[in-house]
C-alpha cells in the first residue's frame, strides 16, 4: 500500500489512464468519467484535511530516497499551507471539468491534459525535495500550453507561446538556483549534493549566495505569481485559454508562485527575506494599483478579470514580506479567497459566453432582467472578489492590511486603495452589463440550469463560509507561517512591530510525522 | 601480442562479421531480404549482448585491461584494445543504437531495393568503426575507428544517388569530414610530438608522461590537444564546427539520419571523454575552459538558429548542436561528468534516431528535405505518430518526466559542482549551467512549435501509415524517453559505472 500522498498524485494519472481507454464510440461517457476520476484526489484531500492536527509540524510524510548518488528523493508532506492549497486544487479541478461542457473537439486529450495538469499541481504543493518541486513545477506548462493552444479562443497560439515562454525563463534561473543549492547543501552535509528541503534547513547558508539564490527563485516565482512588471504574459493567457483552463490557471496556478516564495524564499534564505523584503512587498502594491487601475479601462470581461487577478496577487505578496505574523497567515488565507472568487468569475464569464460568444462589456446590458440568477452569482462573486465583509476575500485583504501596516504603513494606506478600486471595476462592470435597457440580442438567453448553478455551489457556499468563520482555516495555517516568520526572527535577529511578532514555535522544529508505517520505502510512485 | 583476448574485441568481430555474411548472403540469395535482414539485426543484437558481457567481465569479473599489446621495442608495450566500464557501456549503447537505428532505417533498405545489402553492411561496419572510438587506449587506432566510420557514412549520406540533395549532402559531409579528420589526425601527430606517446594507458603512455614530467613550453601540446578537440567537435557537431550538420540532415536519406546522427554522437563523445578525461586528465585546467567556450557557443548557436528553421530535419541538426553543449557542459567536470555524459548520449541518442523515424515516416525514407509545414496536423492523420513525436519532443527538450531532463539535470549539477562554486563564485562553472538553463528555455519555443504544428486542425489530409520496422523503432524510442524520465534510477547506477580505466 503506498503511502497517502503518493495517492495524491498517482489518482489522476490512473484517472487519465482510464479515461484513456474510454471506447471512442462511447463518447458521451468521457465527461461524466472525467469529473469522477478528478473527484477521487478530493477524497483524498479530505482525509487529509480530517487526519490533520493542527500544529507547525509537517504531516503525512514519506522519505524515499530515489538516488543516493545525487540523494534525490521521493520526500514529501503536508503542513498548514500545503493543505488548503491541496484542498483549493482538488476542489478546483472537478468543478473546471464539470464545467467543459463546451468542449467538444478531442476531448479524451482534453481531459487526459487536465487530470495530468491536476498531478503536476498536486505534486508541487506536497514535494518537500527540491528537484521533485522542480519536476512538478515545469512539468504543469506542458498540459497548460496544449490546454490554451488547442482549446483556446482566436489569438491562442500567441497567447500559449508567451506563457510557456514567460513561465520557463523563470524556470531557468529557478532550475539553476536549484542546482547550485544542492551542491552547497551537499558540501554542508557531507556528501555530492542533497536535495533535501530538510538538509537545506540544517545549516546557515552565507549570506551573498542568500542573495543571489533568493533572486533565482523570487524570479521564478514572481513570474508565476505574476508579480508587476512580469504580468504581461497573465491577460493573454487567461484570455485565450478555455474556462476551465482559466480557472485552473487563476484558482492554483498562480499560487504554485506564491507558495514557492513562502515555502522556500522565505523559508531558505531568512537574511535576504529580510533585505529585499520591502523591494517585494513595493513591487506588491505597484501591482495591486496598477492591475485595478488597468482592469476599470479593460472592455473585454475575462481581461478585466485577468487584470484584477494580478491586482489581488499584488495583497498576497505584501501580507507575504510585511513579515508579520497576521499579514502572513492572511496572505495564505488570500491564495484559498482569490482562488474560489477568482475562479467563480471565470466560470461565470465561460457560462455566458457559451451562450453569445462575447467577451466585449458593451456586448452586453440588462443582462439582470434576463438571467436573473445569473446575475445574483455574478453580483454575490464580484462582491467576493472586492472583499465585501462577511465573504472570504474580506477576511485575506483585511488581515494582509492589518498585518503590513505594523511594517509598512504607507505601503498598507496605498493598497488600501486597491480595495475601492476592485469596488469600482467590479461593480461598474455589472452596472454595464446587467443593468440599464436590455440589449435585443441577449433577450432570448436561458438562465442557469441546474447543471450549472450546482457547479457554483460548492463556491458560493465555502465563499460565505470562509468569510463567516474563517477560525478553523486560519488556526491551521497559523503554526506553519508562524514557525516560518520565528526561524526569519530566530536567525537574522529581525524584529518585527510589537503585534506582528509571531507566536514562539516549540521544538521539535520543522518535525515531519511519518504516518502509518511509510518506511517500507520499496515503493517510489509517481 | 601479448595479452590477446576474444572478449574485449568482440563487439567488433561480431559486427564485421556479420558484415561480411550480409554481403555473402546477398549474392547467394539475391535481393530477398528475408534471408539476409534478420542477419544485421542479429549482428546488431549479439554486438549489444556482447557489451552486457564486457560489462559484467569488468565489474565482476577480471575487472578492466588492456589488451593486444605491441611488442615494438622503440614504443614499448603500447595496449591497442582496452576493455573497461567506459568502452563496455559504449559498446552496449551502440548496440541499441545500430539496432533500433536499422529498425528505422528498413524502409529506406526496402526502397533501395537491390543495393539494400550494401546499406546494411555499411551500417554494420560504421558501428564497428563507432565503437573502436570508445575502446582503444591508442590515438591512431581512435583515428582510424573514426574513418572507418565516417567513410561509410560517407556513403550512407549519398545512399538516395537518384535526389541531388543526398549527393550534395554525402559531398559536403566527405569534404568537410575529411579535413576535419586530418586535423584530428595531425592534433594527434603533434601530441605524439609532445608527449612521446599514443597511447593512453600502460607503460610510456601519456599519463605516465604526465606523472614523470614537466612541460616548460607547452605550445605544440596545447596545439595537438586543440587539433583533436576541434577535430571530434566538428564530427560532434559542436559549435562553431557545426556548419556541416544542417546541410547533410537535410540532403541525407531521412531514414539514413536518425544512426548517422545518434551513432556519431555516440563515439565522438565516448572519444572526447577517453582522450581528455582519460588521457589529458591531468590538464584538466588547461582544457576544461575550452570545453566550456565550445559548449556555451553550441548551446548558444544551436538554440537560437533552431528557432528560425522551417525545415524539421535542419531544426533537429541545430538542436543536435545544443544537445552537444549540454553533454559538453557535463564534460568540464571531468570524471565527474561522465556519468552524465553516458547518460544523456544513451537517451538523446534513442531520441533522435525516433524523431527522424517519423521524419522517414511521414516524409518518406528517400526523402531530402522536410519542411514543417508537411507535418501539419499529423497527430490528426495518425494520432500514434503524433503524440509519440510529441513525447519525444518534450524529451529533447528537458521537460521533467521525459529522459532529456535528466541528462540535462546530470551534466549541470556536474559543471555546478567543480570546484564548490560558492561561496566566491569565481571557479566554478555556474555560469555555464545558467546559459544552459535559459537555452533549455529558448529552446521549448521550437520544440512547442513543432508539437503546436502536428497538432493543428488543417494542413495535408492524407493518411500516414509506418511500416512494422519503423513503428518499432519510434515506439521503442519513446518508450526509453518516457521510462528513463520517470525511473532513470537503475540506469544512473549503471552509467556511474561506465567509467574509463
Amino acid at each position: 500500500m503506498l503511502p497517502i500522498l503518493a495517492w495524491l498524485v498517482l489518482l489522476p494519472v490512473i484517472g487519465a489512464a482510464v479515461v484513456a481507454v474510454i471506447p471512442a464510440q462511447r463518447r458521451e461517457l468521457l465527461l461524466p468519467v472525467g469529473v469522477g476520476v478528478s473527484m477521487a484526489p478530493l477524497g483524498v484531500a479530505g482525509y487529509l484535511l480530517w487526519q490533520f492536527q493542527t500544529g507547525p509540524e509537517f504531516q503525512f510524510g514519506s522519505d524515499v530516497t530515489l538516488s543516493s548518488a545525487l540523494d534525490i528523493g521521493w520526500r514529501v508532506a503536508v503542513d498548514g499551507i500545503s493543505l488548503f492549497l491541496i484542498v483549493l486544487t482538488a476542489l478546483l479541478f472537478p468543478i473546471a471539468i464539470a464545467a467543459s461542457r463546451s468542449v467538444t473537439e478531442r476531448l479524451k486529450a482534453y481531459l487526459v491534459l487536465m487530470l495530468i495538469l491536476e498531478a503536476g499541481v498536486l505534486g508541487v504543493f506536497i514535494a518537500l525535495d527540491l528537484l521533485l518541486f522542480f519536476a512538478f513545477f515545469e512539468i504543469v506548462l506542458v498540459p497548460m500550453f496544449l490546454l490554451i493552444r488547442l482549446w483556446g479562443s482566436e489569438n491562442r497560439a500567441y497567447a500559449s507561446i508567451k506563457f510557456v515562454l514567460f513561465t520557463a525563463a523563470g524556470s531557468a534561473f529557478l532550475l539553476a538556483s536549484i542546482v547550485a543549492l544542492a551542491v552547497i547543501t551537499g558540501d554542508a552535509v557531507g556528501s555530492f549534493t542533497s536535495f533535501d528541503f530538510r538538509d537545506m534547513l540544517a545549516f546557515e547558508i552565507s549570506e551573498t549566495a542568500q542573495l543571489w539564490l533568493f533572486l533565482g527563485f523570487a524570479i521564478a516565482f514572481a513570474i508565476k505569481v505574476p508579480l508587476f512588471p512580469f504580468h504581461t504574459w497573465l491577460p493573454d493567457a487567461h484570455t485565450e485559454a478555455p474556462t476551465a483552463g482559466s480557472v485552473i490557471l487563476a484558482g492554483v496556478l498562480l499560487k504554485m508562485g506564491t507558495y514557492g516564495l513562502i515555502r522556500f524564499n522565505m523559508t531558505l534564505f531568512p537574511q535576504a527575506t529580510v533585505d529585499l523584503g520591502f523591494w517585494l512587498a513595493l513591487l506588491g502594491v505597484i501591482g495591486i494599483i496598477y492591475g485595478a487601475a488597468v482592469a476599470i479601462v479593460q472592455p473585454d470581461v475575462k481581461r478585466l478579470v485577468a487584470y484584477s487577478s494580478v491586482s489581488h496577487m499584488g495583497f498576497i505578496i505584501l501580507g507575504m514580506f510585511a513579515l508579520t505574523s497576521q499579514a502572513l497567515e492572511g496572505s495564505v488565507f488570500q491564495m484559498i479567497s482569490h482562488g474560489l472568487t477568482t475562479g467563480a468569475l471565470f466560470l461565470l464569464i465561460g457560462m455566458i459566453y457559451d451562450r453569445t460568444h462575447t467577451r466585449k462589456i458593451a456586448d452586453y446590458g440588462g443582462l439582470a432582467s434576463v438571467m436573473p440568477v445569473y446575475a445574483g452569482i455574478f453580483l454575490f462573486s464580484a462582491f467576493a472578489s472586492a472583499g465585501l465583509p462577511g465573504l472570504s476575500g474580506f477576511i485575506g485583504e483585511f488581515t494582509v492590511l492589518v498585518g503590513s501596516w505594523l511594517t509598512y504603513p504607507a505601503l498598507a494606506v496605498i493598497a488600501g486603495g486597491g480595495v475601492i478600486l476592485a469596488a469600482i471595476y467590479l461593480l461598474w462592470a455589472y452596472e454595464r452589463m446587467f443593468t440599464g435597457p436590455t440589449n435585443p440580442k441577449l433577450s432570448g438567453l436561458s438562465d442557469l440550469g441546474l447543471r450549472e448553478i450546482s457547479i457554483m455551489v460548492p463556491l458560493v457556499v465555502l465563499i460565505v463560509v470562509l468569510g463567516v468563520y474563517p477560525k478553523p482555516v486560519l488556526d491551521r495555517i497559523e503554526p506553519s507561517t508562524d514557525i516560518i516568520l520565528d526561524r526569519i526572527e530566530r536567525v537574522t535577529g529581525y524584529e518585527p512591530a510589537e503585534f506582528g511578532r509571531a507566536d514562539e514555535v516549540v521544538e521539535p522544529e520543522y518535525g515531519v510525522i511519518e504516518h502509518g508505517g511509510d518506511e517500507s520505502g520499496s515503493e517510489g510512485g509517481d | 601480442m601479448e595479452n590477446a583476448a576474444f572478449l574485449p574485441v568482440a563487439f567488433e568481430v561480431v559486427l564485421l562479421a556479420g558484415a561480411l555474411i550480409v554481403l555473402l548472403v546477398a549474392v547467394v540469395a539475391g535481393r530477398d531480404r528475408r534471408f539476409w535482414g534478420p542477419v544485421a539485426g542479429l549482428a546488431f543484437a549479439a554486438a549489444g549482448a556482447v557489451g552486457f558481457l564486457q560489462f559484467q567481465e569488468v565489474l565482476n569479473g577480471d575487472g578492466p585491461g588492456l589488451y593486444f599489446s605491441s611488442m615494438d621495442l622503440t614504443i614499448t608495450r603500447s595496449p591497442m584494445v582496452v576493455m573497461d566500464g567506459y568502452s563496455a557501456f559504449a559498446a552496449i549503447v551502440l548496440g541499441v543504437v545500430g539496432f533500433v537505428g536499422l529498425l528505422a532505417a528498413w524502409d529506406l533498405v526496402v526502397a533501395v531495393g537491390r543495393r539494400g545489402p550494401e546499406f546494411v553492411s555499411l551500417a554494420l561496419l560504421a558501428v564497428a568503426g563507432l565503437h573502436m572510438m570508445a575502446a582503444s587506449p591508442n590515438l591512431v587506432v581512435i583515428f582510424l575507428g573514426l574513418e572507418t566510420a565516417s567513410i561509410a557514412f560517407y556513403v550512407l549520406a549519398g545512399f538516395a544517388r537518384r535526389e541531388t540533395g543526398s549527393e550534395e549532402s554525402a559531398l559536403k559531409y566527405f569534404l568537410l569530414g575529411s579535413l576535419a579528420s586530418a586535423l584530428f589526425l595531425y592534433g594527434v601527430a603533434l601530441s605524439f610530438g609532445a608527449t612521446g606517446s599514443l597511447t593512453i594507458y600502460g607503460a610510456n603512455s601519456i599519463r605516465d608522461f604526465f606523472s614523470t614530467d614537466i612541460i616548460t613550453e607547452p605550445g605544440i601540446l596545447l596545439a595537438g590537444m586543440a587539433l583533436m578537440l576541434l577535430g571530434l567537435s566538428f564530427k560532434v557537431s559542436a559549435a562553431p564546427f557545426h556548419q556541416w550538420a544542417p546541410d547533410v540532415y537535410q540532403g541525407a536519406p531521412s531514414g539514413a539520419v536518425g544512426l548517422m546522427a545518434a551513432g556519431v554522437k555516440v563515439a565522438g563523445f565516448a572519444a572526447i571523454g577517453r582522450i581528455f578525461v582519460g588521457g589529458f586528465v591531468s590538464q584538466i585546467d588547461t582544457w576544461a575552459p575550452i570545453i566550456a567556450v565550445i559548449a556555451a557557443l553550441s548551446m548558444i548557436i544551436g538554440t537560437v538558429l533552431a528557432l528560425v528553421q522551417s525545415d524539421l530535419k535542419r531544426l533537429l541538426a541545430y538542436s543536435g548542436v545544443a544537445h552537444a553543449g549540454y553533454i559538453l557542459t557535463g564534460l568540464v567536470a571531468g570524471i565527474d561528468g561522465i556519468p552524465a555524459m553516458w547518460f544523456y548520449v544513451a537517451t538523446y541518442s534513442l531520441m533522435v534516431i525516433g524523431a527522424f523515424a517519423v521524419i522517414s515516416v511521414v516524409e518518406g525514407p528517400a526523402s531530402g528535405a522536410a519542411p514543417l509545414e508537411s507535418f501539419r496536423g499529423l497527430a490528426r492523420r495518425n494520432g500514434e505518430l503524433g503524440w509519440i513525436m510529441a513525447i519525444l519532443m518534450l524529451g529533447m527538450s528537458g521537460m521533467p518526466f521525459f529522459a532529456g531532463f535528466v541528462g540535462k539535470l546530470l551534466a549541470f549539477v556536474a559543471a555546478a559542482s567543480v570546484d564548490n562554486p560558492w561561496p566566491d563564485g569565481s571557479n566554478g562553472y555556474l555560469w555555464l549551467v545558467v546559459i544552459g538553463t535559459l537555452t533549455t528555455v529558448i529552446g521549448l519555443a521550437f520544440y512547442l512549435r513543432v508539437i503546436a504544428t502536428m497538432f493543428r486542425d488543417d494542413g495535408p489530409e492524407s493518411e500516414v501509415q509506418a511500416g512494422l520496422a519503423a513503428r518499432f523503432a519510434i515506439v521503442i524510442s519513446a518508450v526509453t524517453t518516457v521510462v528513463f524520465g520517470i525511473v532513470p534510477f537503475p540506469l544512473l547506477d549503471v552509467v556511474r559505472d561506465a567509467l574509463p580505466l
